[in-house]
């Protein structure tokens, strides 16, 4: 399928990025990966008349970790990298699984975390870790910055918290504690190159005695936009973590969820398989997090 | 299988295969001319209407457009695969007063490059009045249906329909004392071949066309492409290059390719037509969705009484190949087991969904998966092992089903009792844990159809040979390689007939202006038998002047055999009485003043009852370990025993068996085109399911030695019948692990958490 006609920017700045999708509002897209974008103007054969490209913007691509800061993602940081990326593996597992875990090969070495995110897909794979890592995004504009932590960004399907003239710069994710687990689980028709039809991401604490410290519970493809389980922390923390906390704390996660039937998955199926992950999830996380 | 063959039974590699590893494989979309259009078609957005207008003017305006055409501006001639039965050819190339379903070919646009061609298709403007539509069978068959064709004689949405009868089958029922009563349900699913159709056209000053087009069948498409330009049979040109699968969807003329031939007429320059993945998915040919009823008879020690099968096929909205698939399904209904007394009532129903066609079985993976799930289910009712019940009642060499049919060779028996003890079948059926499963399926398939819907008046399959002084052969056959590896299997009979080397064998193949008439084509699981035939029948005049030859030169008493091997013509008594092949052809030629030494002969069926020279049979079993909690299925190992006759390539025919194994995986558990109103919602492969690489179980095959007296050194079919036994196979290890039976396909994990009680609605 043939393009619409648009013109392609090529900023070389932040600054003047977010000063060209100021100036142009509604008819100027950003574009990193392109894998959402391009794909979508080709579907619907209607394209913004501006497309700014960020590839020549320098140090987005970078991803940075200390155990002091934590981790950051530059908006180009492609999904591939950050699924390979020795520290995100290590500490921030559930990222790199479901960094690996989305699409294709191509896609994953052309499409970025930040674009997934940016796109607001209820089914992005990349959210629910990084809502249960506790994310923050650094959203840029000429006038300066600001932080939103992620569960705040996300404002329905497709729809995101980003103004004109502003641009997802990095995600920020705070530093691991110790003894502290995450794990990411999916579900789909077929074992790869599909969608999510529902998934889960669980981050868990543990203190010495194995008393949780801190839970996460976050659910994506189950709501208009990925879901943080508030319930679920309350549920956990201050107390160990048993099969009967697992389940009372899946059985939230059923609760919070609020699927829709579509050409993928039915919304009772969804429900019923939202917990089992849930749980897996939850079991995973403190596996991990008594390993380290 | 001799041991003393050199190329027959050989694990030869494909001889295309290092072209199409490396790129170097040119396939339809792949082929540019100078001066070559680009086209593009319109497609009906509505399921059912008539078409009041069409405006042409603005797309014609564009710079750039060099041809817009509408049915208008065509013969406006008829075609369809059925040509015995001139009634069922319903499709015309473009859609003359009315559309019949979302895709429905309406116009055509040839411009200077894709882009211009896909703006003008949007500036065509079509008025429809919108008429009532129907969207399955019962609808298709209420009172007062609309009728999707109301220009003939049909008084109904029933296209066709076929009965069979044999036996006294009441009486069958009437002493049962076990009668069991089903019905299944089977989804349309997408052949998924990995080259969508594509073609390029080019007419030659005198008007007439070659066309390079991605076909199953070059000679169909060669003679309905002639009858609706209004040209002869000799004014077309069919080209077939690298083919990259069709598994049935490739077998009729289609819109693409008149309209490319049209248009090039019109402009005078080449034109090429190559469809994208979403027109492929939307709008193109699937494999028939049908509600099936089946009721069997038994005595309770397990023996078979009689079948009654009814099946209705939505068929979309033309018959494509539908009638052959009613005929098929009737025949598959009462396969493998010895009825006494068959029913078979077969209805192929006109609905406004796209058409169904021909997919790999032909009628035989919908009727084998409810026969197939039936004997699991009678089996488990009358407490017998189903491997038992299926020994008790399997066809054996020599069986006779009435009125259409005798079965030659037959390994069914031996296929069951090997994959039984390849598996540990009796250690493990209903013996697994909460889980894990493991179930059978059956198939039998045909080696090749020989009832000629076509109507040629040529023989099903031909080949020409022609013999070289330096030793070499040209083998010319408009059989069509389209990935199945024929162009290599009929060099290895060719190779093992005349003992002349496959390094030195040149083959051209699939082009109607280069090869003898005719070959219906590839389908129906035809090629090797009946090509394959053709190419030892064609050698034979070849061979006896070769013998004459050497008899003459060695003065070889009129009692000796003279064999051909390793490239040499001789005595077999004493080898050292003999020529190189070349020099006996060179001797052959003299003798003949001069005449090249050609053999020409051809293969047709006769005398073989209404169905096939030919039965292939098999068994299979499916391992499979179930996700109780999310109901997802992970197939843990396939393991087959199969009849395919003297394997002539093993090679070839595992990858026959594993290319079928991952469409049987995707037909049991996550293929399904799902439709709405006409329209088909699964239109990329993110949506529609095929099974990935990672889905696909390790598979485990052996071939029990059967020897085919009607096929090449005994061979049989490999390529069809093997993508029925998966799905049955699968089903019934989904039940041995769960408890939950499907009764229709694909088995998602939400039926078998519903079937299984586990899902709160």
């Amino acid at each position: 399928m043939a393009l619409p006609r648009f013109e392609y920017l090529s900023p070389g700045t932040l600054d003047e990025a977010c000063a060209l999708l100021a100036e142009h509002g509604a008819d100027a897209r950003p574009m990193a990966g392109g894998t959402d974008l391009l794909l979508r103007m080709g579907r619907t054969g209607r394209a913004p008349s501006f497309v700014v490209g960020l590839r020549r913007v320098p140090g987005l691509a970078d991803v940075r970790f200390d155990r002091e800061h934590g981790l950051s993602i530059g908006a180009l940081a492609s999904l591939a990298t950050v699924a390979a990326h020795p520290d995100v593996i290590r500490h921030y597992p559930a990222l790199a699984q479901a960094a690996a875990a989305t699409a294709t090969v191509q896609i994953r070495n052309m499409g970025t975390v930040a674009g997934n995110l940016c796109n607001a897909s209820p089914s992005a794979d990349t959210a629910p870790p990084l809502l249960a890592h506790g994310a923050e995004v650094l959203l840029h504009r000429r006038e300066g910055e600001r932080r939103l932590s992620l569960s705040r960004f996300f404002r329905g399907p497709g729809r995101n918290a980003l103004e004109p003239g502003e641009l997802l710069r990095e995600i920020h994710l705070p530093p691991p504690g110790e003894r502290t687990g995450s794990d990411y689980q999916r579900i789909s028709q077929r074992s790869q190159v599909d969608i999510a039809a529902a998934s889960v991401a669980a981050r868990v604490a543990l203190d010495e005695e194995g008393i949780c410290r801190s839970a996460r519970l976050a659910l994506g493809a189950v709501a208009p936009t990925p879901l943080l389980v508030d319930e679920a922390a309350a549920l956990l923390e201050g107390r160990p973590i048993t099969d009967e906390q697992v389940a009372a704390a899946a059985a939230l996660a059923v609760r919070a969820a609020r699927p829709i039937s579509d050409v993928r998955a039915s919304a009772a199926w969804r429900k019923k398989v939202i917990g089992v992950l849930a749980a897996r999830a939850l079991r995973a996380a403190v596996e991990k997090a008594l390993a380290q | 299988m001799s041991q003393n063959h050199r190329y027959v039974g050989r694990s030869l590699p494909r001889l295309d295969g290092p072209a199409k590893v490396t790129g170097r494989a040119r396939y339809a979309g792949d082929l540019s001319l100078p001066g070559m259009l680009h086209g593009k078609l319109l497609r009906s957005p509505v399921p059912h209407a008539r078409i009041v207008n069409i405006d042409v003017s603005r797309a014609a305006a564009l710079p750039g457009v060099k041809a817009v055409i509408t049915g208008r501006d065509t013969p406006g001639i008829k075609y369809g695969n059925w040509r015995l039965m001139p009634e069922t050819q319903d499709e015309t190339p473009l859609a003359i007063d009315k559309v019949r379903f979302i895709g429905d070919e309406v116009a055509a646009v040839a411009a200077l490059d894709l882009d211009t061609a896909e703006e003008a298709v949007r500036l065509i403007r079509v008025e429809y009045e919108e008429l009532p539509a129907v969207f399955d069978v019962a609808a298709a068959l209420a009172d007062g249906a609309p009728l999707v064709h109301d220009e003939g004689k049909l008084t109904s949405n029933v296209s066709l329909d076929r009965k069979i009868d044999y036996g006294d089958l009441d009486a069958a029922f009437a002493a049962a004392d076990y009668v069991r009563e089903d019905r299944f349900t089977l989804p349309p699913v997408s052949h998924a071949y990995l080259e969508p159709c594509a073609c390029l056209a080019e007419a030659d000053l005198e008007g007439r066309i070659t066309i390079w087009t991605s076909t199953q069948t070059p000679y169909i498409v060669q003679c309905l492409l002639a009858s609706t330009l209004g040209l002869r049979e000799n004014d077309v040109r069919v080209v077939k290059p690298f083919v990259g699968g069709g598994f049935g969807g490739k077998m009729e003329l289609r819109p693409w390719e008149f309209c490319a031939a049209f248009l090039a007429r019109k402009t005078g320059r080449p034109v090429r037509f190559a469809l994208t993945r979403e027109e492929e998915l939307a709008t193109g040919r699937r494999r028939h969705p049908m509600r099936i009823r089946s009721k069997v008879a038994f005595r309770k020690d397990g023996t078979l009484l009689g079948k009654e099968f009814e099946v209705y096929l939505d068929g979309g909205a033309y018959n494509s190949m539908g009638p052959t698939a009613t005929f098929l399904c009737g025949n598959f209904g009462a396969m493998l087991y010895r009825y006494p007394a068959y029913r078979y009532r077969g209805y192929h129903v006109y609905t406004n969904n796209p058409p169904a066609g021909a997919m790999r079985g032909f009628g035989a993976p919908q009727a084998l998966f409810a026969a197939e799930s039936q004997m699991n289910i009678a089996a488990a009712e009358l407490g017998i092992d189903p491997i038992e019940l299926r020994l008790k009642n399997a066809m054996v060499e020599g069986d006779e089903i009435p009125g259409v049919a005798t079965v030659s060779s037959c390994g069914f028996v031996e296929s069951l009792e090997q994959v039984a003890a390849m598996t540990g079948w009796k250690e493990k059926k209903g013996k697994l844990p909460p889980g894990q499963g493991i179930g059978v399926g059956c198939y039998s398939f045909i080696s090749g159809g020989v009832f000629n819907w076509f109507n040629t008046q040529y023989e099903f399959a031909a080949v020409e040979v022609e013999a070289y002084d330096d030793g070499t052969l040209h083998l010319k056959t408009m059989a069509s390689d389209i990935g199945q590896g024929c162009d290599t299997v009929l060099r290895q009979i060719l190779a093992e007939e005349t003992g002349v080397s496959i390094e030195r064998i040149r083959l051209t193949a699939g082009d109607t202006g280069a090869t003898p008439k005719a070959d219906l084509g590839t389908w129906g699981s035809r090629v090797t038998l009946m090509a394959g035939n053709a190419v030892i029948n064609a050698v034979r005049s070849i061979k006896d002047q070769l013998a004459g030859v050497i008899a003459a030169r060695f003065d070889l008493n009129v009692i000796h055999e003279v064999a051909f091997a390793d490239d040499r013509v001789f005595a077999k008594a004493r080898p050292d009485r003999g020529l190189s092949f070349g020099e006996a052809v060179r001797m052959a030629t003299r003798a003949n003043r001069g005449r090249a030494l050609v053999g020409r002969a051809g293969y047709t069926p006769r005398n073989k009852g209404l169905v096939t020279p030919a039965f292939s049979f098999g068994a299979q079993v499916a391992e499979v370990r179930v996700d109780v909690e999310t109901g997802v299925v992970r197939v843990e190992k396939v393991t087959t025993a199969h009849d395919c006759g003297t394997v002539v390539n093993p090679m070839a025919v595992e990858g026959q068996l594993e290319g079928s194994i991952h469409m049987g995986l995707g037909y049991a558990l996550c293929e399904e085109l799902k439709m709405e109103g006409g329209r088909t919602l699964t239109s990329s492969l993110l949506d529609y399911k095929i099974a990935a690489a990672e889905d696909m179980p390790p598979s485990e095959s052996i071939c029990v030695p059967t020897f085919e007296a009607e096929g090449p050194f005994g061979a049989k079919e490999a390529g069809e019948g093997l993508a029925s036994p998966t799905a049955p196979a699968i089903a019934d290890a989904v039940h041995d692990a769960t408890g939950f039976r499907a009764f229709d396909l694909p088995i998602t994990p939400e039926k078998i958490l519903r079937g299984m009680g586990r899902l709160d609605e």
